[in-house]
Formats: C-alpha cells, sequence, structure tokens
C-alpha cells in the first residue's frame, strides 16, 4: 500500500518539477498569501492593541497553528479537493480510477499531490514561532504533546471536510462553493480567538461542526488564559475526537457514495 | 462601437445565466463578510474611531469587499491567458475590432452582471444585519459612482496586461496568481490601507491597486472629500491610461512574437 502511494505522489512530484519556474512562482503565491493575512491583521495591531483582549502574539499562535495544519492538510488531501475531484468526475477521469485493481481511497489520495503547499506550511511555522517569541509559553510535557496532538487533529478534521465534500459532488457533479464555508471559512474562523464571533456562527462551530475544539481550545491552555464559556475541563483535550470524529464520518460518507455512483457518461 | 455594446450584451447574457453559481457565491460572501465584521468589532473593542473610519464604517467596508469581490475580478482572472494556450486567440485577433476593446467589452458585461446580482444584493443583505454607512447626498454618490467605475477600468487595463505575459511563457498561471494575491494586499481589500503603517502605505501607492479598491471604499466612507477626493479620482485616470499604453505596447510586442500551435 505504502509503496503504491509512495510512487503515485512521486509521479505527481515529478510531474511539477518539469515546469520549475511555474512551481517555484507557485510556491511562492502560496507562501505570500499567508504571510500577507497575517501581515494584514499584524500591522494593525499598533492601532487596535488587541483584538477582543487578545494580544498579537495570542492571536499568531492561532494564525500560525491553523495555517500550518491546513497547508499539509491540503498537500495530502489535494486529491480529495472538492474543486479538483469534481473536475475529475466530470471528466470521467474518476470512472478510470475506477477500473483499476487497486484501492480507491488510495488511487484519489495519490491522485494529486500539491507540494506548493510547503509554501503555506513553512510561513505558518514561522508565524507559530514568532508567536512563542512574542509571547512566551511555560511548556510542560503534556503541552507538548497536545500542541503535536491539535496539528494531526487539524489536518484529519480538514482532510475529512475535503472528502465530504468531494462525495458532494458524486451527486452535484460541480464542485459547490458553499463547501468552501466549512473548508476555508473554518479555517480562517479557527486562525482567530472564537470568542470574538457572533453566538450563532460560534455555536454551530461548536455543537455542528466542532471546530472550536481543534485550536481555540487547546490554545486556551497552551497560553493559560481562562475559558470564557465555562467548558468542562476536558475541553482541550477534544482537539483529537473531534478531528477522528470529522474523518470516520467522511470516510463513511464517501463509502456510501462509491456505492451509490452512477458516473456522468463522459 | 456598435460591436462594442452588442459584444458587452452578449456577455452580459451569458454570466446571467450562472444562477446556481451567483446563490453559492452570495452565501459565501455573507459568511466572510461576517466573519470580517466581526473582527473589525473585536479590533475596535472600545475605540469608536480609528484614522477616520468609525466601526460602522468599518463594517460598511467588510461588506463592500464582498460586494465588490465579483466586480472587480478579485480572485482570479485567466480567460485570455487561456485563449492564447487554446489557440482561440489566432481568430480573436482577426476580428475587425481593437483587441484591448474586445476583451475590455466582454468584460463589461461581466461586471455589469457581477455588480447587479452580487454587488447589489450583497449588500441589500447586509443592510438587514447591520447598520450600514450610505453615500449622503447627490455629490457623494456621484463621485463614488465614478470611482466605481474608473477602480473597474484600472482593474481591467491590470488585468489585461498581467494575461500578456502568457505570450512569452507557458507558465503564466503561476505569474498571474502571484500578482493577483499581492492585489488582495495592496489594494486595500484585505485591510483599509489607512489601518497601515505609514511605510507600507507609500509602496501601496506606488502599485496599481489602491486605486481599484481602496479609493472606492474611502470615498464612498466619506473619508476622502474635497480637492482630496477630486485628486484621487485624477490618479485613478492618470492610472488607467498608464496601464492601457502598458498594455498596448506589450501587446504589440507580443503579438510579432506569438507562436500559434493551434489545438
Amino acid at each position: 500500500m505504502l509503496e503504491i502511494y509512495r510512487r503515485l505522489i512521486g509521479v505527481q512530484i515529478r510531474g511539477q518539477m518539469q515546469y520549475r519556474f511555474s512551481f517555484f512562482m507557485e510556491l511562492a503565491g502560496t507562501a505570500l498569501i499567508t504571510l500577507l493575512e497575517y501581515a494584514s491583521l499584524a500591522l494593525v495591531f499598533a492601532r487596535f492593541e488587541t483584538l477582543k483582549g487578545w494580544s498579537l502574539g495570542q492571536v499568531a499562535f492561532l494564525f500560525g497553528l491553523a495555517e500550518l495544519s491546513f497547508g499539509i492538510m491540503d498537500m495530502f488531501f489535494s486529491g480529495f479537493d472538492p474543486s479538483f475531484f469534481g473536475l475529475q468526475v466530470r471528466r470521467g477521469f474518476f470512472d478510470q480510477l475506477l477500473l483499476r485493481p487497486l484501492n480507491i481511497t488510495l488511487q484519489v489520495i495519490g491522485s494529486e499531490f500539491t507540494l506548493r503547499r510547503i509554501g503555506k506550511i513553512v510561513v505558518g511555522i514561522g508565524i507559530f514561532i514568532a508567536a512563542l517569541n512574542m509571547n512566551p509559553v511555560d511548556w510542560t510535557p503534556l503541552k507538548i504533546l497536545l500542541t503535536s496532538l491539535v496539528v494531526v487533529s487539524q489536518v484529519a478534521f480538514f482532510g475529512g471536510l475535503f472528502i465530504i465534500g468531494a462525495t458532494i459532488t458524486f451527486w452535484t457533479v460541480e464542485s459547490i462553493e458553499v463547501v468552501n464555508i466549512f473548508t476555508y471559512g473554518g479555517s480562517y474562523m479557527i486562525s482567530h480567538p472564537m470568542h470574538i464571533f457572533p453566538n450563532f456562527l460560534r455555536y454551530f462551530f461548536t455543537f455542528i461542526i466542532p471546530a472550536i475544539f481543534l485550536n481555540y481550545y487547546p490554545a486556551l491552555y497552551i497560553l493559560d488564559l481562562p475559558d470564557p464559556f465555562d467548558m468542562p475541563a476536558i475541553a482541550p483535550f477534544l482537539a483529537p475526537v473531534a478531528g477522528l470524529w470529522m474523518l470516520t464520518l467522511a470516510l463513511a460518507f464517501w463509502r456510501f457514495g462509491i456505492r451509490h455512483y452512477q458516473s456522468t457518461g463522459t | 462601437m456598435r460591436l462594442f455594446w452588442e459584444l458587452t450584451k452578449i456577455s452580459f447574457q451569458r454570466h446571467l445565466t450562472y444562477r446556481a453559481a451567483t446563490v453559492a457565491g452570495l452565501v459565501t460572501n455573507f459568511f466572510f463578510g461576517i466573519l470580517r465584521a466581526a473582527i473589525f468589532v473585536a479590533l475596535y473593542d472600545l475605540q469608536t474611531e480609528v484614522e477616520g473610519i468609525t466601526l460602522q464604517g468599518a463594517i460598511t467596508y467588510a461588506a463592500l469587499g464582498q460586494a465588490l469581490i465579483g466586480y472587480l475580478c478579485m480572485f482570479s482572472w485567466f480567460e485570455l491567458m487561456n485563449t492564447v494556450y487554446t489557440g482561440d486567440i489566432a481568430s480573436d485577433l482577426l476580428k475587425p475590432m481593437n483587441y484591448f476593446s474586445f476583451w475590455m467589452a466582454q468584460d463589461l458585461g461581466r461586471a455589469a452582471v457581477n455588480f447587479l446580482l452580487r454587488g447589489i444584493i450583497v449588500m441589500i443583505g447586509y443592510a438587514f444585519i447591520f447598520d450600514l454607512v450610505w453615500p449622503r447626498g447627490a455629490a457623494q454618490i456621484i463621485a463614488v459612482a465614478v470611482s466605481l467605475v474608473l477602480g473597474w477600468l484600472v482593474s481591467f487595463s491590470w488585468r489585461f496586461l498581467i494575461n500578456l505575459t502568457s505570450f512569452w511563457t507557458p507558465n503564466a498561471r503561476g505569474i498571474l496568481r502571484f500578482f493577483f494575491v499581492l492585489s488582495w494586499f495592496f489594494s486595500g481589500f484585505l485591510m483599509p490601507l489607512r489601518f497601515f503603517p505609514e511605510w507600507v502605505l507609500r509602496i501601496s501607492y506606488l502599485m496599481p491597486f489602491p486605486h481599484m479598491f481602496n479609493t472606492v471604499i474611502e470615498i464612498y466612507l466619506g473619508v476622502l472629500v474635497g480637492p482630496e477626493m477630486i485628486l484621487a479620482l485624477l490618479n485613478q485616470v492618470l492610472w488607467i491610461l498608464s496601464l492601457i499604453l502598458a498594455g498596448q505596447i506589450v501587446l504589440r510586442l507580443g503579438v510579432r512574437r506569438l507562436v500559434i500551435l493551434g489545438g
């Protein structure tokens, strides 16, 4: 399995390297998006001082973690990126994959590997390091473990959302833009402290899409900040549960989708 | 000129048919606008006015940003580039019409649909959720309208120019994406430019980007008034003329070396 995956990805990377100039432009582009989005917030902190009580260092902690995790997810799960996958379905490439005697999930995840996301990951790590400089953390073994679990959980969570978005295209053919609200919108939200958002949005991203546990609650614990919503003390440690729950749900939906898939006839 | 309006009309009708995409886009616009408004509420906290922009103005800015994404084609525009790679450009260049006007007419149709279906609807929608700032008096309304049209012209002539890179390289997509990313920041789309430190402002105004969006919102919010406003409008015109001129020169150079492989 792993050998096949390695080879599929190898082909992707070699392919992307054929257009080296284009590759580096796109890499610079993805790095720049992340950097400028962060800069647009960081540069106005001098005028506003805090984001409802949170310092730049604290916000950067959230921002860096969310960006680097989303970058890793976007690189490994780009085969399931709804806009990419929808195109595969529409053009009939997905039907070709179904004909091959290989696990279909493996083939889809190996069908695209956007190496240029490294740009986003590197900038994310840079922002995270800057955050630690602005706002030193009293590290304990538990906090270090939690931080690494947070990254893994976010990758699983948003990877799951990508899979759900991709599965929906079995029926809609076009990728539906509303899915972006959960993927890119969710990631944008958790890059900021959740207490700044209106209640209805926060409730939605707590109880229906449990994104609040992926970044905000772990950050409260790691940065030693009080919980404004009086959640149970276990809340900071629920990130892996949320991530695993989303990925499991997504894979179940994906299998259901494959069983009912009827091609587009192209 | 008749040809120009015909093309505009056809493009208008074509873009009108993408109804499902428009509705989906509207939902996304609302979602992101609400998030961005919430960020302003959190930033302002107890302050009432920063750099001449009130909290109400900042929220209106967030709404305007979402309303104008489609009209100004903020995220990407590869249409001209694609015709170079498909070979369709060969027949486009043979048309009895200036190549710049040919694309401008089509983009006008696209912009008009997006202005009506996304721009206006997004603003009306936000007006139900937030207490927005509206232009006061005929003079300001006219200034906003003029600035909006000029903003589109800056945006279009810039998009035309950068798409021409596809004449030289098969990898224009990466280059274009890079430029678009720059434009999000330096046009004031991510944050009103006047919130940034002085040096960022100075760099921004060396580029065409602020004249697409930031000028429009500053006039809309009443931050730019009187002679300053007139100067800003003239600046927009100056950028349009320079960009069009640059576009014509680059086009002439490009056509000379363009190799159409066809497909």
